[in-house]
């Protein structure tokens, strides 16, 4: 019966080794659960836009290729957004303590009522910046599968970080020194 | 046992069955030769895509608004000019190659295109192993391997009742 | 109540641990007295996980707010039929139900052979009572219904707006619940076969019937879910190959495959060896579908919230694979019969090729499904897999099907004289012929769909040929039972054409259609497939839970015809950040008119609609509640009333190999 013992083993091999791999394959993607939604990050260039601002003037309208030489930090959020209220507090403080060191942050309105969104501004405490994506056509070049989305630009004109969901003033403020000491050498 | 004759059944059968070949070849041919408009094009290009806040359905399919955005930009690409391997380049640009509804056609992406077909090949080979396997084996035995003789008279008595069950079960 | 629950699902694991010990020691020892214990402990499990549930929806109904589950899922405002639907709404409530289906399905078993049964039953007893045992230890475990919030809110965060559109969310979940866990019990009885040795090959006659039941229920419920995607969820289609929907084809049609795999055990005595690894498997990706929609590993619009269940899941599954597969490997030597193959225009043959190509399919869904997953953990790259993929690669599949299933039922068992059969395929693949020539000349744009349409009708006109013919040939011969003992084929015959009936459905659906994105004014009109449009205005409805907007679109055929109304809704919830779209269907016999609104402008002085004509997915229903009736036909079906001795299992009974007269 060696040729029955054979068949047993062999069998039995290769059903353990089977399920190893199966196990690892399934157990790294149990480890790894955010990470398949949130998408790449790469570095590029940051797509550039001119976008009007909220409140309609002419003198609101950013331009992002005129802000070459300065970190800007770009906002993607939306007046419906309940988490984008949550790091309210953390951009106005990042506008606050860097705006003399020349960081321009920009809040981009996304998919929203125009009614909506200049309501919110208002009362969001926050003197930056703000213009409105109504053909989502910068959401796009971005890459942005919700909000609130935030992403760092540097001086040279280059994507170097992104932020999906709240971002806060640690995670900013880190990254914005990272950029302007990398920028003085 | 005798051959049938070919009758004028079968005359008719083989004759549908030639002109659906020729109906087929048509279709194919009218498909290949026509050029898609700039509509089908777009839709073609969006359904290629996913829709970045939905799970699992394309920009062509979602009813989003991010999605008709998708839509709006691919025509005003089309229209500018761009092929479709340059727009869909340009959402992998902003999103990544899981933007993309079908993996890309290199490295790993192209194994797992592949993959389908080497499955169903496989498949077939196996399933012609165990066909042929059983074609081969000798005359049926008993539970223990031990093989049933039969004198004619029962052989043909088991045929018929064989024959008989199979007319009408499953 | 939460105590009461809390309690009762911690009784229960007791109960369902003494259940599994006792009937494994009736296994090995062969006392009855172990066996008849466990026997009844079902039936005490059932009871307990019965009142758990109870106090759940006590719970709910009562707006008891401090289990933190009710607080989630339902709230004051909610209807009570939400509320009650609200149960299995969520992942931990899901699980309750999960538990008491469970017991209900070894409950049933243990009714089933409460006079008489198989030696192989005390093994199958303590394999299902193991299972539940995994359940319920998640459930005491990781995932806690039951537990409480320190403070108890006012009022509770009302269930999600998706969920609590449309009643069809009603019954999708309990059906494919019913069918994913009814494969418990042919794994158990199949497990049970090979713990218990060679010569306990009768397993698959015993659980012949509860597969094709739980056969019809997950077709049920994958039918229903497809219902649900097409009708409430707005996007046009029905499937859109969601990991989470493929997860749960695969079991389906593996069971497909083994349903068929089955007749060779059964009639000659083959596959004894293979029906086994067919039953682990469907079981291990009813497993692995379950890891995959609970375990947060992608996402998909079911995905539940998070929850440390993931890695039970995992723990299972590979308990279930190692388990099942090396008690395979283990008996493989005893276990294998020789194949024994008379030509290969037999139906033993195509049932190797039913099996060939149905495991293709689950093949290659599986890999379209984890190739993302498989491709990231190995090299990092980040693919997708969609519709367009699962598509190309299972139409050629398909295609073959419909081929193998339009000319099998010709076949005869076992070949011993040249079949007259073939002649009786003149008049199907004619039909077929003028089919595909119809087709093309309709306007099918793509071969595909006109060779689609060939096939389809080859398998409608030879199956119900074969049906028709028999059921006349029994009448005429005025026999009674024959309808009921032939109940397997019939079943079987109808199935296929359910089978024709929804793959010309797919066929017309996928690409025969079309589709347009429109935006009306008030009082303006659009033409789109065949029919001219009108938006006549928006009103506005304020329910307790949602705000409606309803807009009127009057549709004519033409100056004097009669005019339809399509209604499309944008439904306002106050937990939801967007609104979210109720499509409005015209439906006939071949087409669709759907249309689904998705922007408002100016308070409805314009809208923005979606319209589609769809071909043939009322084809698709039908051919499903086809395939359901055949599937239940071939279910009843009695050939012989077998009836063991009483109380003891026959050990002469298990020698007789499974072939001729077996039913």
């Amino acid at each position: 019966m060696a040729t029955r013992r054979r068949t047993q083993v062999w069998a039995m091999g290769a059903v353990a080794v089977a399920v190893v791999m199966v196990t690892t394959v399934l157990g790294f993607g149990l480890g790894h659960r955010g990470a398949l939604a949130s998408g790449q990050f790469v570095q590029r260039p940051a797509p550039t836009f001119v976008l009007p601002g909220l409140d309609r003037r002419a003198e609101s309208t950013v331009r992002l290729a005129k802000l070459r030489g300065h970190v800007v930090v770009v906002n993607f959020w939306a007046s419906w957004c309940a988490e984008c209220r949550s790091e309210q507090a953390a951009l106005n403080r990042t506008w606050q303590r860097f705006r003399d060191s020349g960081v321009v942050v920009v809040g981009v309105n996304f998919q929203d009522a125009a009614g909506d969104a200049r309501q919110y501004a208002a009362t969001s405490g926050g003197s930056y910046p703000v213009v409105s994506d109504s053909d989502s056509s910068a959401a796009l070049a971005y890459g942005i599968r919700g909000v609130p989305e935030t992403y760092v630009v540097d001086p040279k004109g280059r994507l170097v970080d992104r932020f999906v969901g709240p971002v806060t003033y640690a995670q900013l403020s880190r990254r914005i020194n990272d950029v302007l000491s990398k920028g003085d050498r | 046992m005798t051959r049938r004759r070919w009758n004028a059944v079968d005359a008719v059968v083989v004759v549908a069955l030639m002109a659906a070949l020729v109906a087929l070849a048509t279709v194919a041919l009218a498909d290949r030769s026509a050029r898609p408009t700039a509509d089908e094009q777009a839709h073609d290009i969006a359904a290629s895509l996913h829709c970045p806040v939905c799970k699992d359905l394309s920009a062509a399919d979602s009813p989003a608004p991010l999605a008709r955005q998708m839509r709006a930009q691919i025509r005003e690409r089309l229209a500018d000019g761009a092929g479709p391997a340059e727009i869909r380049q340009e959402f992998v640009a902003s999103y990544g190659t899981s933007v993309l509804m079908s993996p890309p056609d290199h490295g790993w992406g192209r194994a797992v295109n592949l993959a389908p077909l080497a499955l169903l090949a496989g498949a077939a080979l196996v399933g012609a192993g165990v066909l042929r396997r059983g074609l081969r084996s000798p005359t049926p035995g008993g539970p223990n391997g031990e093989s049933l003789q039969l004198d004619d008279e029962s052989r043909r008595r088991l045929e018929d009742a064989l024959a008989q069950l199979s007319r009408e079960e499953p | 109540m939460a105590h009461l629950g809390q309690a009762g699902l911690v009784i229960a694991l007791v109960l369902a641990g003494y259940g599994a010990v006792a009937a494994f020691l009736g296994g090995r020892t062969g006392r009855p007295a172990f066996v008849e214990s466990a026997r009844r402990t079902s039936f005490a499990v059932l009871g307990v996980v019965v009142v758990v549930n109870a106090a759940m929806l006590v719970a709910l109904l009562g707006d008891d707010f401090g289990i933190r589950y009710v607080a989630e899922n339902s709230s004051q405002g909610t209807p009570t039929f939400f509320k009650v639907l609200s149960l299995w709404a969520a992942d931990d409530g899901s699980l309750l139900l999960w538990n008491l289906i469970l017991a209900g399905f070894i409950g049933a078993v243990a009714w089933r052979f409460r006079k008489s049964h198989p030696p192989t039953y005390p093994y199958a007893l303590g394999v299902l009572f193991a299972v539940q045992l995994f359940y319920l230890l998640l459930i005491n475990g990781p995932a806690r219904p039951f537990a409480t919030l320190a403070a108890a809110p006012a009022d509770g965060r009302g269930p999600s707006p998706l969920l609590q559109n449309h009643p069809l969310m009603a019954v999708h979940p309990p059906f494919l619940y019913l069918g994913f866990i009814g494969f418990t019990v042919p794994f158990a009885f199949g497990i049970a076969a090979l713990l218990a040795g060679p010569g306990s090959d009768q397993w698959v006659t015993l659980i012949r019937r509860w597969t094709l039941a739980v056969w019809c229920f997950l077709t049920i419920g994958l039918s229903l879910g497809a219902l649900w995607s097409y009708s409430v969820l707005g996007w046009g289609g029905y499937w859109a190959w969601d990991p989470v929907e493929n997860v749960a084809l695969l079991p389906w049609l593996v069971s497909t495959a083994f349903l068929h795999s089955v007749m060779l055990q059964q009639r000659r005595g083959m596959a004894a060896l293979w029906n086994l690894v067919l039953v682990i498997a469907a079981f291990a990706l009813m497993t692995f579908g379950t890891f995959l929609t609970r375990g947060n590993v992608l996402t998909s619009i079911h995905a539940f919230t998070e929850s440390g269940v993931g890695p039970a899941y995992l723990g299972f599954l590979v308990v279930v694979l190692l388990g099942g597969f090396g008690l395979v490997a283990w008996r493989m030597p005893s276990l294998r019969s020789p194949a024994r193959l008379d030509s290969v225009l037999t139906r033993e043959a195509a049932i190797v090729g039913n099996n060939v190509l149905l495991l293709s399919a689950t093949a290659i869904i599986l890999l379209g499904t984890t190739a993302p997953l498989i491709v990231e953990a190995v090299s990092g790259e980040r693919i997708s897999v969609g519709r367009p993929y699962f598509e190309n690669a299972l139409a050629p599949v398909l295609f073959l099907l419909l081929l193998l299933v339009g000319t099998a039922p010709m076949l005869p068992w076992r070949a011993t004289r040249r079949s007259r059969r073939l002649a009786h395929l003149r008049l199907p693949v004619g039909v077929a012929a003028v089919v595909t020539v119809a087709g093309a000349f309709a306007g099918a744009r793509h071969i595909e769909a006109a060779a689609g349409f060939g096939l389809a009708a080859l398998v409608i006109v030879t199956n119900g040929q074969e049906l028709l013919a028999g059921v006349l040939r029994a009448r005429r011969r005025h026999q009674r039972g024959a309808l009921r003992r032939g109940g397997r084929r019939y079943g079987g015959l109808l199935v296929h054409v359910g089978l024709g009936v929804l793959a010309a459905g797919i066929i017309a659906s996928s690409g025969l259609g079309e589709q347009s994105e429109v935006t009306l004014a008030e009082g303006q009109s659009v033409t789109f497939g065949g029919h001219e449009l009108r938006y006549d205005g928006l009103t506005t409805t304020r329910e307790p839970q949602r705000t409606v907007l309803t807009t009127r679109l009057s549709v004519t055929d033409g100056p004097g015809a009669a005019t339809e109304l399509l209604t499309p809704r944008l439904n306002l919830y106050p937990a939801a950040s967007e609104p979210i779209g109720s499509p409005s269907i015209d439906r006939g016999p071949v087409w669709d008119l759907y249309a689904s609104v998705i922007g408002l402008q100016r308070n409805g002085e314009s809208a923005t609609f979606r319209l589609y004509h769809n071909p043939g997915v009322n084809w698709v229903w039908v051919g499903a509640l086809l395939m359901v009736i055949g599937g239940l036909t071939a279910g009843w079906s009695r050939r012989r009333v077998e009836r063991m001795p009483h109380g003891q299992p026959d050990p002469r009974r298990e020698r007789v190999p499974a072939g001729i007269g077996a039913s």
